[in-house]
């Protein structure tokens, strides 16, 4: 099979771009794994959500750089509450209900989704300024996937800047490897716990702004992204921040070739890369081992 | 706690007592009796009702043999779905291609259940805990694709298979040599019921026999059982297909009842609504899971007409995950043992809340 080199150059630019956006995603997913052991159904919810907001917002307004200052602060609120509410009540409980309380929460967003904003597909109306396509080399490439691979680049940079680097992240890492250990130095966990949730749900509404004006937005994509961001946090090994961008970059690089070899089964590609990898590595390439 | 702690069902109150009991066994045969009672009545009363009635014993029986497996033995499925799902499309190609005879069709679904949860678990026991669902949950979805792309068709050159996106439409239903018309609804009902109550009786059995017990043993403590000298891994493997085999056999029953087998089948969502029907039940305990699947379904078939009912069935779950920390099985059992103690239970709950939530 021929494939010229221009549309694999540019499948390369779409996987990296699609690559960061997910590792926004993902990124609060492994980070509430690691520390909270909660396997967290709803994150793709609130995804969906960052969407959907920046929908309205942007309608509102007429403004998509309101939307996307606003609507990830929404979902940060809609996270804390999710926290609060929800799973600080099951924290010392087996973490499997975590599954059954977030699934349920999962299925309750889709529904109020529905019943806000309606079935149908909606878009965010990416601005004026970033219209159009530059050239680079042989490709033609919209300016505004530029920019969503430029937004998540630097804040994947600034995050992990901050867990490898900061006074807070220390404290995140801290009371991800013992909790008890931090508790009993004095510092309040259960705030570090919220901290990190809601930090973990404005990354996810931002890559929901970010792609919401470039992919549809719909109320089957909470549930979409979230088995695409698995597939991301178990390559890099759960509770690994470095991994799952790892990881992110290698899930968004085989869908963008895999759309370009066989579109229709890409997903093929992305679970056998994910048996190979667990068959290799069972805690994924950056997990803790069982002894840890 | 650790990963691998996180899928100890102890903590989860599940165990073998009960119905395995003689009290357990009269249960069993008493529930039996009523079903085969109350098809006939509610049929009477409303035909539709005999319809969820089917639809419920087949995902009881799904959720029955999940149960085998996670509860029993610690192993969390993600990718149940794809035995049901197989089991569904084995059954729905034989009767387009094949024949109709459900002495034919059913063994076939079982044994595609079996073949390919043999397939997924011996790749799938190599990794452990949360890993060890997300390689079920992969594979299963490798499943749903090949469904959904009609893959077979493109690699043997014929126009469709497995139909894709649209299924296999239009099935014949079951037919046993003409001896039962399986076209009536009532005849369906009781085979189902029949196939329903023999499966469990055989979970029962195998769960209380040596084998159920070293499964149970590698559940509590995985590395002891490898050192006395069981080959875990092994014992993993065979637990799993045996388990999928069941899910065929439902898949099997529920594909020709609807005359429809759908990518949907052996989609992730269907094992993740599966998994909360164990955990809503009460895992572990074999008729939980059964009574969570029932709630399941009748919830989404009488919720499904009101506006924003998808909001109800996940307030539901999340009410009772953390109201009912054993789920409903849980709270009947404390009901029926002491029901001042249950009621003192839910005040303990609400206070706990409370207390954890202001924290």
């Amino acid at each position: 099979m021929f494939v010229e080199f221009s549309s694999v150059l540019r499948a390369t630019m779409l996987g990296v771009q699609l690559g960061m956006t997910l590792a926004l995603v993902a990124a609060g997913l492994t980070l509430i794994f690691g520390m909270l052991d909660v396997i967290n159904f709803a994150h793709g919810s609130l995804y969906m959500m960052g969407a959907y907001l920046g929908v309205t917002v942007s309608a509102q307004f007429g403004s998509f750089w309101l939307a996307l200052l606003i609507a990830p602060l929404a979902v940060g609120v809609i996270g804390a509450v999710i926290e609060v509410f929800g799973l600080r009540a099951l924290y010392g409980r087996n973490p499997l209900y975590h599954i059954l309380l977030t699934f349920g929460l999962a299925v309750m967003i889709q529904g109020l989704v529905v019943e806000i904003w309606g079935g149908q597909s909606l878009r965010i109306e990416a601005p004026a300024s970033l219209a159009g396509t530059v050239q680079i080399g042989p490709v033609e490439y919209p300016v505004y996937w530029l920019f969503v691979l430029a937004v998540s680049t630097l804040l994947i940079a600034a995050v992990w800047l901050m867990i490898d680097r900061s006074d807070l992240g220390i404290l995140m890492r801290a009371s991800a490897h013992d909790t008890e250990m931090v508790d009993a130095l004095g510092i309040d966990v259960s705030k570090v716990f919220t901290g990190v949730f809601v930090f973990g749900a404005v990354l996810a509404g931002v890559a929901g702004v970010l792609l919401g004006a470039s992919r549809s937005v719909n109320p089957g994509m909470g549930f979409g992204v979230i088995i695409e961001t698995f597939v991301i946090v178990v390559i890099g090994g759960l509770g690994s921040f470095k991994g799952a961008v790892y990881a992110a970059l290698a899930v968004g690089l085989v869908t963008a070739y895999g759309a370009l070899i066989a579109p229709s089964v890409t997903d093929i590609f992305l679970f056998t890369m994910m048996a190979v990898v667990l068959m290799i590595r069972p805690n994924g390439l950056f997990g803790a081992t069982e002894a840890a | 706690m650790s990963l691998l702690d996180a899928f100890d069902p102890r903590e989860t109150g599940s165990s073998t007592d009960g119905i395995l009991s003689n009290r357990g066994r009269f249960g069993i045969l008493a529930l039996i009796a009523a079903l085969a009672v109350l098809g006939p009545v509610a049929s009477a009363v409303r035909p539709f009702w005999l319809y969820l009635l089917i639809q419920i014993l087949v995902f009881a029986l799904l959720a029955l043999s999940l149960d085998f497996v996670f509860g029993y033995a610690g192993l969390l499925s993600f990718g149940h779905a794809a035995m049901f799902g197989t089991g569904g499309y084995a059954a729905a190609l034989l009767i387009t291609h094949v024949t109709a005879n459900a002495l034919v069709v059913l063994p076939a679904a079982v044994l595609t259940g079996v073949v390919v949860a043999a397939f997924i678990g011996w790749f799938s026991v190599r990794a452990r805990g949360i890993y060890f669902a997300m390689l079920t949950l992969a594979f299963a979805q490798i499943f749903y694709v090949i469904a959904f792309a009609d893959l077979p068709s493109t690699l043997l050159g014929v126009e469709t298979v497995t139909g894709g996106d649209n299924g296999i439409v239009g099935l014949a239903t079951l037919e046993t040599f003409g001896l039962l018309d399986l076209s009536d609804r009532m005849n369906y009902y009781f085979l189902t019921l029949g196939l329903v109550a023999l499966s469990l009786l055989s979970i029962v059995r195998l769960a209380n026999s040596p084998f159920g017990r070293v499964l149970q043993g590698v559940r509590e403590n995985e590395d002891r059982m490898a050192f006395i000298g069981y080959d875990v891994r092994r014992y993993k493997v065979i637990g799993f297909a045996i388990s999928g085999g069941f899910a065929g056999l439902a898949g099997g029953l529920y594909v020709p009842f609807q005359s429809l087998a759908q990518p949907q089948l052996l989609n992730w969502t269907l094992s993740g609504e599966l998994v909360v029907m164990l955990l809503l039940g009460g895992l572990g305990t074999l008729w939980g899971p059964m009574l969570g699947a029932g709630v399941v379904v009748l919830l989404e078939e009488q919720l499904s007409g009101f506006a924003a009912w998808e909001v109800i069935l996940g307030s539901v779950f999340v009410v009772v995950v953390i109201f009912a920390p054993r789920g409903i099985a849980g709270a009947l059992v404390s009901l029926w043992e002491d029901p001042e103690d249950a009621i003192g239970n839910v005040r303990d709950a609400l206070a706990n809340y409370r207390e954890k939530v202001m924290k």
